[in-house]
């Protein structure tokens, strides 16, 4: 069996605890504007030429199982602290759970940890195989009024909400990711969403980030114009975070 | 002219040498040649070396009794060099040593004039003898002119000089200033690149002793220590080697036991404490590090390190030390080594072994193969890498043979102070230590295995080009090739990488090298080791032609450990380095060497930490970070003033951004932008 991987990242500190590898799976049935994994859109292999450098080649290789769990287990020693081990992020990396379903036993056994970043945004029958091997959900929270969010990032809020409700069940539900944008999810109405919904759903942490201009390069070398934003002044970003915390939630702010 | 009469005396000798030096260590500090013809005529005239007619130790105590005394009211000790006066060489000067501080703490003059007294007589036993009669007689000088400043400490200090004559040191700054006239003696003397040694340890005693009698605080000694280092780094222009910062001023903190446990005490963290304040580049920190290590000492070394300094350093005594022993090393001896220099290990107060002799340049005995062989009759990889194999095993027998005909200058002084010597009446020069091995570094390993890989690859699986046509446009330093000189840069498997082939080719050249220095001697009997670091990856890839790894002529080699391979993850490169050999002869500094922002250590400051820690467990030998940003060190680069207080980790010591050479400045450019992901 193989999954479609862009890029495996080792020695990741930022998604998850411990010193992990991330594992980034290509294709998303989002579009979010702010993308800073642009490469990892298409599910087809991505074509890219470093202006630079003049390097080109294609993001996306299908790699079979056992040899993504090789490269997993290369940093085992270092898993053993703090719940580290193995992130899969995309792309959204649900879409291929089914293929990596093999993979999750496989690491389940050998006990290290599995996190997924995700969107949530999929068929839940996708998240109730997840949610059968992974220790950590990251979970984002974008746009949620439904209209908005099917018109600006092609999402299903019902679905994504449904969702919510099966991992909330079984208490799978760790942490809660935004990502802070001027035009979109820092609208007032959005932010008096994202409280409700942290008032209804409980989780271990929020974390809020601003998006950075990191991913340029990337949208460049496949030929993509990457979307600037307006710069956040911190008081927004502090008033976010006191809503949060007066929630009695863990929230951090995090630089990704 | 008193020095024009030296001349002549001494044959247009060395002694020559170390005046062009000097007004080339000017050069390069003040960076003006005006300045630097004044300070050549005015060195010209105040220049001095002893006549080398006399006895070794009767010309260290002219040098002794001539060299100008200042005492700079300011400083809380005393601390003297006269930089235009030195003594007579013939021969190369012994360098790259830590003497046994702990040993001059404990003997005063009289102790070592009393087992002087028991010498057989012998021009051995007079050099020392007049040796210990110029440093009593410099104690006096000293004295004097302390008597006549307003130094504030003024009786203390004079108190604690003329208890070196006859008195064992007593207090933590008697001690502190006892270490700074050694100190000073060697460097007058033209020793250059002198350690300092595990100064928590042989301090403990008398510290603990004044903290128990209320005669010190915490802060004050924190504030002598920086006093202590603050002396340390003046004449740094003078005291740096081939670049800015090399001084060799390493103070060693930390260490296994020989019961296993770690040894650790509040002076190793007030020494960490006093240099992460102090912000200057030198003296420098080296840790000796185990499994064991406390965590907080790794938080604030970490913290240390984050401030850019660029130390300390960390040193695996879990993977060292059963090295050391194997070797030959007694286990007493091997639990107190300290450094030569950077990094290399060194038997303190027992040997004066010659660790940084020069550099193995594991890339030339490749191109004389391409240039010497018909490359059109060898049609199997195995073939090549036989070949590789004898020309690197000619190489080091002839580089043997030119390092043993190195003769040493003879020095009392450093005889005085190591083991065995007084039992030999031989000088260490002459192999009187106990210890008597040499130490090479070694430079463009990556590279050769880089180049061979990729021939591997390229020749003889895939057969895209023949050997003899891929070393043509190689020679043509790939001129028009471009998607060549890619395709062989980008290959993935490279150095640094847990690739299977990559790391048993990199073992299978050192072991080459290792076996062949199993029948090598150096002129005293002694082994010859060698390790997988070296300061000359600019300097010697200057003049060496492109390589198949994609490097075009001229420019640098790989830095110590590391990856060229701008995705390698830390956590892969140290896994790489655990699995080289370093056994036998190859534990002469082997440094994993990182480039790493300050933001990415602070956002991750704890996860830092746990990989600092499990690393050790894995057994990485030496680790050494260069904690800095591409946008920093461009801006630097543009605007010098603006960051005149930058300091960057070079290769074994720490030095100002604006200090060094611009192929330096770009090199560190060029690895941050990688380290970065950010495209060049």
């Amino acid at each position: 069996m193989k999954v479609r991987v862009s890029n495996i990242q080792r020695f990741s500190l930022h998604d998850g605890p411990g010193i992990r590898t991330t594992v980034f799976l290509k294709g998303c049935n989002l579009r979010c504007p702010w993308c800073a994994n642009p490469e990892n859109i298409d599910f087809e292999k991505t074509k890219f030429t470093n202006k630079t450098t003049k390097e080109s080649g294609f993001f996306g290789q299908d790699i079979e199982l056992m040899d993504l769990y090789s490269e997993i287990i290369k940093d085992k020693l270092y898993y053993k602290v703090n719940n580290g081990g193995v992130t899969f992020s995309g792309g959204e990396p649900l879409l291929q759970i089914k293929q990596l379903e093999p993979l999750l036993i496989k690491l389940k056994q050998e006990k290290i940890n599995i996190c997924i970043e995700t969107a949530l945004q999929v068929p839940t029958d996708f998240v109730k195989i997840a949610a059968k091997y992974i220790d950590e959900f990251i979970i984002d929270i974008k746009i949620l009024d439904k209209d908005e969010c099917k018109k600006v990032i092609n999402g299903n809020i019902d679905l994504y909400f449904k969702n919510l409700d099966f991992l909330s069940k079984n208490d799978q539900i760790n942490i809660f990711r935004i990502p802070l944008i001027e035009e979109y999810t820092l609208k007032k109405h959005n932010i008096e969403k994202i409280i409700d919904l942290l008032n209804k759903y409980k989780c271990k942490k929020v974390e809020i980030f601003k998006i950075h201009n990191l991913a340029e390069s990337k949208y460049d070398s496949i030929g993509k114009e990457m979307i600037k934003f307006s710069e956040i002044e911190s008081k927004k970003i502090e008033d976010v975070y006191n809503k949060i915390k007066a929630l009695n939630v863990n929230v951090d702010i995090i630089k990704l | 002219m008193q020095w024009i009469k030296n001349f002549i005396l001494n044959n247009f000798s060395e002694t020559f040498l170390v005046y062009i030096k000097l007004v080339y260590k000017y050069k390069r500090k003040c960076k003006s040649i005006l300045k630097t013809i004044i300070f050549a005529i005015k060195a010209l005239f105040k220049f001095y070396a002893p006549s080398k007619k006399f006895i070794k130790g009767k010309q260290i105590r002219k040098l002794f009794n001539k060299v100008n005394i200042k005492i700079n009211d300011e400083d809380r000790f005393v601390y003297n060099l006269d930089i235009y006066k030195t003594i007579h060489r013939d021969n190369r000067m012994i360098e790259n040593v830590t003497i046994d501080y702990s040993k001059v703490l404990k003997l005063s003059i009289k102790d070592f004039k009393d087992i002087n007294s028991k010498l057989k007589d012998s021009e051995y036993k007079e050099n020392q003898k007049e040796l210990l009669l110029g440093i009593e007689e410099y104690i006096d000088r000293e004295c004097k002119e302390i008597e006549k400043s307003n130094i504030v400490n003024k009786e203390a200090i004079i108190s604690f000089l003329m208890n070196i004559k006859d008195k064992k040191a007593e207090s933590f700054e008697e001690s502190l200033q006892r270490i700074l006239f050694f100190n000073q003696l060697l460097w007058q003397l033209g020793h250059g690149l002198n350690g300092l040694g595990r100064l928590d340890k042989i301090l403990e005693e008398v510290y603990n002793n004044d903290k128990k009698n209320n005669k010190i605080t915490r802060n004050e000694a924190i504030e002598m220590i920086k006093d202590m280092c603050k002396i340390l780094h003046q004449n740094f222009w003078y005291k740096s080697n081939v670049l800015m910062g090399d001084t060799g001023q390493i103070i060693i903190l930390g260490g296994k036991e020989k019961d296993g446990s770690y040894f650790c005490n509040e002076l190793t963290y007030l020494f960490i404490e006093a240099i992460m304040e102090l912000q200057i580049p030198d003296p420098k920190v080296f840790l000796r590090i185990t499994k064991d290590v406390p965590r907080e000492l790794m938080e604030l070394s970490l913290k240390c390190i984050k401030t850019g300094i660029g130390c300390p350093l960390f040193s695996n005594d879990d993977v060292i030390i059963p090295k050391l022993i194997s070797f030959g090393y007694d286990e007493e001896d091997a639990y107190n080594y300290v450094t030569s220099a950077c990094w290399e290990p060194l038997m303190v107060g027992k040997s004066v072994e010659q660790n940084n002799i020069d550099s193995i340049v594991y890339i030339e005995p490749l191109y004389k193969m391409l240039e010497e062989e018909n490359l059109e009759e060898i049609t199997e990889y195995e073939e090549l890498i036989e070949k590789y194999k004898k020309y690197l095993e000619e190489y080091i027998i002839n580089y043997i043979e030119e390092i043993n005909k190195i003769q040493w200058e003879e020095t009392p002084l450093l005889s005085m102070l190591t083991d065995d010597c007084n039992t030999a009446l031989k000088d260490v020069s002459i192999g009187g230590a106990k210890y008597n091995n040499y130490g090479l570094t070694a430079v463009s390993l990556s590279s050769v295995v880089n180049s061979l890989y990729n021939l591997k690859k390229f020749v003889f699986e895939e057969k895209k080009y023949t050997l003899n046509e891929l070393n043509e446009i190689r020679k043509n330093n790939f001129k028009e090739e471009d998607e060549i000189l890619r395709e062989l840069k980008q290959q993935p498997n490279r150095f640094g990488t847990e690739n299977d082939e990559i790391i048993d080719l990199s073992n299978m050249i050192t072991g080459c090298v290792d076996k062949v220095l199993d029948s090598q001697k150096n002129i005293f009997g002694g082994k010859i080791k060698f390790g997988y670091s070296a300061p000359t990856y600019i300097s010697k890839a200057e003049r060496a032609e492109a390589s198949f790894d994609g490097r075009k002529n001229g420019e640098p080699f790989g830095t110590h450990i590391s990856s060229d391979k701008a995705s390698v993850a830390y956590t892969e490169l140290i896994q790489f380095a655990t699995k080289l050999d370093y056994d036998n002869h190859r534990f002469n500094g082997n440094v994993i060497d990182f480039m790493i922002t300050p933001s990415f250590i602070e956002d991750n400051f704890d996860k830092m930490i746990d990989f600092l820690i499990l690393s050790i467990s894995l057994g990485f030998f030496q680790m050494q970070m260069n904690v800095t940003s591409s946008d920093i060190l461009i801006k630097a680069k543009n605007n010098p003033k603006d960051f005149e207080n930058l300091i960057v980790r070079v290769w074994g010591f720490s030095a100002y951004f604006n200090d060094l050479p611009e192929n330096y400045k770009n090199l560190l450019i060029e690895r941050a932008l990688k380290n970065e992901g950010k495209s060049i």
